[in-house]
């Protein structure tokens, strides 16, 4: 298995694996409901910013061919701190069998040493605050939590 | 009659016999009482160095009271029979019913106590608390997932022997008629491949059974409602939230990734068993007629099965078992149950594994010496099942390092013959002499 930059063949397993990250959030939290046309938007998404290198990155595991996880990653600005740049886990799945087998820990040891070659000192990750499977592994990862986001309905949809 | 006019039928006497016995089971003095001053004994002030006894050394009241032969039949009435969550009163007539069953063909006092509650958790704790009563605890009638969650934990928690029948009793059952019909059609069991149709608490339970018997995790297709399990279902996450036990099963069977509907999962196979739904038209003839070389189809719903046994054995089924005891090969939990509990009670065991569950099975299924296609599981007629089952169980917590008390496994035969004997005996003495009143006798 190698943890390599995705390319544009990765994008229908990759599209398949966001689908089911939201779809999990969705099952934690009516207030990530997905949208119906998630899979042109993720492939459009993707196809747009697959190459923005300065502010993303995107990380598959691939085994043989077969991609086995996924990985964005945002690089953002902190005009009022320091240091002056963070990398943000946007998105991180790892499909079902490929489990406790350690792959997301090689993964974010892979992210971790691309994160030193750019001299980017801090790591952060973004996820619903009900999805206690993210909470574990990133608390076992040794992260705590930054910063909160509150939200409510304003008009209930349905 | 058909079948709906027996079961209304039957129905109807159930009630007007419930109506005038008011309940099963009873408790009836063990001790001779021939004057009130035998109370002393049985009573304070002698009881209070029994007490103490006790207090000294907690294993002594598996000795010095009835606990070594008692079974709480803990449900909270989510799950009953077939039909659903009636709650524990309405439970109550059920485990009674268990409780009889327990009783007549394994020697066995067992108690209802249907339980009220509102969460997991709550369940846990209070059949927690009353580990200290019973010498084993058998679960029943909870509806899933929550019975792998109580089945797992109790076991984990308790020092007493935990059991949920309709996963435990049901997964042994069908490994011991599983045995004999791959021996009637000479294949072995770590060549076959098995599917298990409904993924609910008797096949989850099968599945990880025949693992512990030597079958391949690989070889077992799992199905449910939304067709085959497999780890790259879109479900699989939520099922890793709601049922781990049906997704850790989705990530290691089906080692073929075979991917699709129920009908897919019978092509080629060389057993189904098929505990799903009560609905003669549910399995079809063109599935069976897909399978492997002399097929093997459990059809296992109650009342009726997923398909009916002439119509699988015209689709080319070689050996068909039901639920039912009006057709051959009735695989029935009460073959099972009664003489587990009977040989753990006997060995006074901390617990019960898939060790002991696996010998179970093998020896009801030796019980049969000739297997043939129309015979692979012994009956409830065949008494002499009970305290050989109860032997080898009993032994096998010994070997197991589970049990509190050691015989070897004549010795434990004849413990349980001599325990369920006396007590037929003795049941039979209040019927002969009329103190029991027969049915027949209810006008």
């Amino acid at each position: 298995m190698v943890v390599r930059a995705a390319k544009e063949q990765d994008i229908p397993a990759i599209v398949d694996m966001l689908k089911r990250l939201k779809r999990l959030n969705q099952e934690f939290d009516t207030h990530f409901s997905i949208s119906k046309e998630i899979e042109k938007n993720a492939t459009e998404y993707l196809n747009k910013n697959l190459n923005d290198h300065e502010n993303k990155l995107f990380l598959v595991a691939d085994n043989g061919g077969k991609v086995q996880a996924f990985m964005e990653i945002l690089f953002r600005k902190r005009i009022y701190y320091s240091p002056s740049q963070e990398a943000r886990i946007m998105e991180f799945y790892v499909m079902p069998e490929y489990r406790m087998l350690g792959l997301g820990k090689k993964m974010m040891n892979e992210l971790i040493k691309e994160l030193r070659k750019k001299k980017i000192t801090l790591i952060s990750s973004e996820f619903p605050s009900s999805n206690m499977i993210a909470r574990n592994f990133y608390e076992k990862a040794e992260f705590r939590q930054l910063i909160s986001i509150y939200g409510k309905w304003i008009d209930r949809q349905n | 009659m058909d079948q709906q006019e027996r079961t209304k039928m039957l129905g109807d006497l159930s009630v007007k016999l419930a109506r005038f016995y008011k309940g099963k089971i009873n408790s009836i003095p063990n001790v001779p009482i021939k004057k009130l001053s035998d109370f002393s004994v049985w009573y304070t002030p002698g009881i209070a160095k029994v007490s103490l006894d006790i207090a000294a050394n907690k294993d002594e009241s598996f000795e010095l009271t009835g606990r070594w032969n008692s079974v709480a039949i803990l449900t909270d009435g989510t799950r009953v029979l077939g039909l659903g969550n009636v709650g524990p009163e309405a439970a109550m007539p059920v485990m009674e019913g268990k409780a009889l069953i327990f009783n007549y063909l394994g020697g066995v006092n067992a108690v209802p106590i249907p339980i009220r509650i509102s969460s997991q958790e709550e369940f846990f704790k209070v059949a927690s608390a009353l580990e200290s009563a019973f010498g084993g605890f058998n679960l029943e009638d909870i509806e899933s997932p929550k019975c792998f969650f109580l089945l797992e934990s109790l076991q984990k928690a308790l020092s007493i022997p935990v059991w949920h029948d309709d996963q435990l009793g049901t997964a042994s059952v069908i490994l011991a008629g599983l045995v004999n019909s791959l021996k009637i059609v000479g294949k072995k069991r770590e060549d076959v491949t098995i599917a298990l149709v409904g993924s609910g608490a008797a096949n989850i339970a099968t599945a990880h059974l025949l693992e512990a018997a030597g079958f391949k995790s690989g070889n077992i297709i799992m199905v449910d409602s939304k067709g085959i399990l497999q780890p790259e279902r879109e479900d699989m996450d939520q099922l890793m939230l709601t049922n781990p036990w049906k997704y850790k099963l989705a990530m290691r069977t089906n080692s073929q990734r075979i991917k699709g509907g129920i009908e897919k999962a019978f092509k080629g196979v060389d057993a189904v068993i098929s505990a799903s739904r009560s609905d003669p038209n549910f399995m079809k003839q063109d599935w069976i007629r897909t399978m492997g070389k002399d097929p093997i189809v459990f059809a296992l719903a109650n009342p009726s099965p997923e398909i009916w046994p002439e119509k699988a054995i015209e689709a080319g089924a070689k050996i068909v078992a039901t639920g039912r005891s009006d057709f051959p090969n009735q695989i029935n939990n009460s073959l099972i149950f009664p003489a587990v509990f009977r040989g753990v009670l006997d060995a006074r065991s901390k617990g019960v594994n898939f060790k002991v569950m696996v010998t179970a099975s093998e020896e009801v299924a030796a019980y049969v010496e000739n297997p043939t296609a129309d015979h692979i599981v012994p009956s409830m007629q065949d008494l002499d099942l009970f305290p050989k089952v109860a032997a080898a169980v009993a032994y096998t917590t010994v070997q197991e390092k589970l049990a509190r008390k050691t015989d070897s496994r004549q010795g434990f035969y004849r413990t349980a013959k001599e325990i369920i004997d006396t007590n037929r005996q003795r049941y039979s003495k209040l019927l002969d002499s009329g103190m029991i009143k027969g049915a027949d006798e209810i006008g």
